[in-house]
């Protein structure tokens, strides 16, 4: 029992990173129906320049906030320069130019830091504390308070005030929302540098529990596409409940399925990945999608 | 003699290769309200489109003075012109206080936005009803009565209603048109009204033009108009 | 009979001649190129092959794959063990791994079916990236993460000899002799895939690509055609990845990476979608790019030295992700699709001016 306890914490503290990522790629989703293959790249290189800030001396707690800064304006700045010439493109193209983003920024990273793997410090030490008479990690729960209140300020932005409205009228509705005097331009580059934000949120969470390194977040991605599915990938709260619920199957999976090892808990997101698409395409969240033809 | 608040000058307009508007004269005199009627096809629902920047045109669009050319949508809304487009416009993921917020959501002015919530929903209490429900819950009519509030809250000088009766029943459509000849006369606001509906239109409004295949076929005072039995009969089908 | 000969050749095309040229370069070209430069070759028509069968799912019936470097490692190891364990003979081992992939190819595309492209491409991304850890898993079978090693075909004494006497030199070796087996598989391939096209599957798919409802009134079976699809170009997937095996002598759960499988659809969209010329275009983009990637850069003289240094020592990874964002945004139609526009421009400009109508206005760019 006490074991369970231990990983079902450590499944939502997985799930909680993955929801955040997910979550990103949500906001993407809704602002213009793509899927970024290049997130998890992105929050891989905004947690290398949180660690140069942190190794340069600034305290973790001005480091973290500063890098989303920077990841924000990095966001707003890559959908205006690589995704607004391409913005009415077909699928296919959007779906290479990510993935060409994918790789560049993987390159660079390799370039600006190379590729041996780095310890990445934490704030939170790796003590347990007792929590109804089990032994949960303090790094575990600190995760999960981190994202958690990541995720809240997100809604609370979105939901409650008026720059969260127009971002979620120009995502939706575009061309009435343009008549309305909403920069529905502006509003997508604001999508993107807050989903880079939320998703280097993500790759900050990670790091110090594998080792920070350029290819670090490519097994994340595939978890985190498997929340956002799962959820149903126009939902938000789909993403966060998808990605809890993905954190804990994968976790408890590799811990108590005898032939899931380390290598194939990947296996069983793919399996989640399928699974869904082909029994309810729209997530646990989403709504009935109108055929396009 | 002044300008009118809008005014077209032989405006082309199309769509990659076809051509829609070829040479379209009309003004709107402030505080006015013009109709634009004309059989489906004629070219009214790009006259609007035209105006506020959702196609490319030639020729020449003036709002009090200034042209419109070149200049994006969001900017030419935000001079004073509301439009309310073919299908309403509905934002129908968010809900009827957020649809109304985005209206009232460029205004400084906070004692004025209050005053006019509370007036739309004099004009159409059912919307205070559903206040927190989402758009997409609402009819036919009450979309239209949203869309309408939601244009007052913009503050507009002049708003642009397209087929507004599309697919409402008459006395909803009645009940409407009197909000909108009282928004008229209260706020001074002028309206250029698309319409296939030509005797409800020509009811409300003062003057009138015809469109027919991209050109102004007629144009009048509507008083005038509604009198000539042969216009009626070859331009309006009554 | 000699009159009709004598007239169709003198309709044909110029396309066709120029595709006999190429075919003459090809089959010429071993004799004067070194063995090793005969073996990158093998591996651009390798690539050719596998993207002529992704162009077939891409380019004419709509659909996505970022999954097809897994369907060649499904190939290039049916062929290994087959090889390796129960001593096939490694020419029968190539059409039975094209056999084995296009039935999981038609089998994976039967849920393929109900997802929207983006979601196929998620699906297939995440198959690319799952599968050397699935075949790392029985390692009996695949000989793990050390993976099987296949030892070069050597070459039947007929085309040694036939080879040491037409440029009399030494004979073939097991590398040139891949450097044949791959092209004579890549011609056979190219004229089925051309048939293909040419005929009524070929104009199904075109239909259930670009109106897919208006396809379905027609009564042509969609879903039957898109699987089928699907299984043809895992079948192409399947014969390369065999070859490949062959062609490098080993197979391992890394050799066919989440990359691949990116690489080869980004040179399925260069080469050009959709055209026949595409994917050769596509194997020679697939195979030199991340090789010259690097050296690109700096051999453009009209980009600042500066900004050149500075992608040569970020590496080919930074260049390749650049390179394609670029010609994405300025050629999304491949380099077959420049040379279509290109060639329709230039003949328009030759036909004169034509018509010009009043008031042709631009497309609208805000169109709803």
């Amino acid at each position: 029992m006490q074991e369970l306890i231990q990983q079902v914490v450590s499944g939502l503290a997985s799930g909680a990173i993955f929801a955040s990522l997910a979550l990103a790629l949500v906001l993407i989703y809704n602002a213009m129906g793509l899927v970024n293959f290049a997130q998890g790249e992105m929050a891989m290189f905004a947690t290398f320049i949180a660690f140069t800030l942190i190794i340069h001396g600034l305290n973790y707690w001005i480091a973290f906030p500063l890098t989303l800064g920077i990841a924000f304006v990095a966001g707003v700045v890559i959908e205006r320069v690589v995704i607004r010439p391409v913005e009415r493109a077909p699928v296919l193209t959007l779906v290479i130019v990510t993935l060409g983003l994918a790789t560049l920024v993987n390159g660079a990273a390799g370039f600006l830091f190379g590729y041996v793997p780095r310890s990445f410090p934490s704030p939170f030490s790796v003590q347990t504390i007792n929590i109804l008479g089990a032994f949960a990690s303090f790094q575990d729960l600190s995760v999960i308070a981190v994202c958690g209140i990541v995720l809240i300020a997100i809604y609370l932005l979105l939901q409650r005030t008026t720059i969260g409205l127009t971002l979620r009228a120009a995502a939706h509705h575009p061309e009435p929302s343009r008549l309305l005097g909403v920069r529905v331009s502006w509003m997508l580059a604001l999508g993107w540098g807050l989903a880079s934000a939320v998703g280097a949120v993500s790759g900050i969470m990670v790091a110090p529990i594998l080792l920070l390194e350029p290819n670090m977040m490519q097994t994340i991605i595939i978890y985190a596409f498997a929340a956002a599915v799962l959820g149903g990938i126009e939902s938000p709260l789909g993403a966060v409940v998808g990605g809890l619920i993905v954190g804990l199957t994968v976790n408890l999976a590799g811990a108590y399925v005898p032939f899931v090892g380390g290598d194939l808990e990947l296996a069983v997101a793919l399996a989640i990945i399928v699974g869904v698409l082909v029994i309810k395409p729209n997530g646990l969240f989403g709504r009935a999608a109108v055929r396009n033809v | 003699m002044p300008s009118a608040l809008l005014e077209l000058e032989n405006v082309h307009c199309g769509y990659g290769q076809t051509s829609v508007l070829h040479g379209v004269t009309l003004s709107v005199p402030e505080g006015s309200i013009v109709s634009l009627l004309g059989a489906n096809g004629a070219g009214k629902t790009t006259t609007l489109r035209a105006i506020t920047g959702g196609v490319h045109w030639l020729g020449d669009i003036r709002f009090a003075g200034r042209s419109l050319r070149g200049r994006h949508t969001e900017d030419i809304v935000g001079e004073g012109i509301a439009h309310v487009p073919e299908g309403r416009g509905i934002l129908t993921e968010l809900t009827v206080d957020e649809n109304l917020r985005l209206g009232a959501h460029k205004r400084k002015d906070r004692d004025a936005v209050r005053k006019d919530y509370d007036r739309v929903f004099e004009y159409f209490p059912v919307l205070n009803e559903r206040r927190w429900l989402s758009a997409s819950t609402l009819s036919g009519g009450e979309q239209q009565m949203l869309a309408v509030a939601r244009a007052l809250l913009m503050k507009p000088r002049l708003m642009l209603l397209d087929e507004p009766s599309l697919g409402l029943a008459p006395l909803v459509v009645r009940s409407i048109f009197e909000i909108i000849r009282t928004i008229n006369q209260t706020d001074h606001v002028a309206v250029l009204l698309v319409e296939q509906n030509a005797r409800l239109a020509l009811e409300l409004s003062t003057e009138a033009y015809v469109l027919e295949v991209g050109r102004v076929a007629v144009s009048g005072k509507s008083a005038e108009l509604q009198g000539q039995e042969s216009v009626r009969r070859s331009y309006l089908g009554y | 009979m000699y009159r009709q000969v004598q007239q169709r050749l003198r309709s044909a095309p110029p396309r066709y001649w120029l595709v006999l040229v190429l075919v003459l370069f090809f089959i010429g070209l071993p004799t004067v190129i070194t063995s090793f430069q005969a073996s990158e070759w093998t591996l651009v028509l390798i690539f050719a092959i596998v993207i002529m069968g992704l162009n077939i799912l891409v380019g004419y019936s709509g659909q996505i794959s970022l999954g097809h470097g897994a369907l060649m490692a499904l190939g290039a190891y049916t062929s290994a063990i087959l090889i390796h364990r129960y001593q096939v003979d490694y020419l029968v081992t190539i059409p039975i791994a094209g056999l084995v992939t296009g039935l999981i190819g038609f089998l994976l595309g039967i849920p393929a079916l109900r997802l929207s492209a983006l979601y196929l491409a998620l699906a297939t991304f995440a198959l690319a990236v799952v599968t050397p850890s699935l075949i790392k898993r029985p390692a009996g079978l695949t000989g793990g993460v050390q993976g099987i090693l296949i030892s070069s075909p050597d070459p039947p004494q007929f085309a040694k000899d036939a080879f040491a006497s037409v440029t009399s030199g030494p004979p073939m070796s097991s590398d040139q002799w891949m450097y044949y087996l791959s092209l004579i598989s890549a011609l056979v391939l190219f004229w089925l895939a051309w048939n293909l096209i040419r005929r009524r599957p070929g104009r199904a798919l075109r239909a259930i690509r670009d109106r897919e409802v208006a396809a379905a009134s027609y009564g042509i079976n969609i879903a039957g055609y898109k699987t089928m699809a699907f299984g043809i170009s895992a079948f192409y997937a399947g014969i390369g990845g065999s070859l490949y095996g062959l062609a490098i002598g080993f197979v391992s759960p890394d050799t066919f990476p989440l990359a691949l499988s990116f690489q080869l659809l980004v040179g399925t969209v260069v080469g050009g979608l959709a055209s026949i010329a595409g994917p050769l275009i596509g194997g020679v983009f697939t195979f030199w790019l991340p090789i010259v990637s690097s050296q690109f850069v700096g051999s453009q003289s009209w980009i600042p030295a500066q900004i050149a240094s500075v992608f040569q020592k970020a590496g080919p990874a930074v260049t390749y992700g650049a390179l394609l964002i670029v010609v994405m945004i300025f050629a999304p139609n491949g380099v077959a699709g420049l040379i279509r526009t290109g060639y329709m421009r230039l003949q328009a400009r030759l036909r004169g001016a034509g018509d010009r109508g009043t008031g042709q206005m631009p497309p609208d760019p805000q169109t709803v």
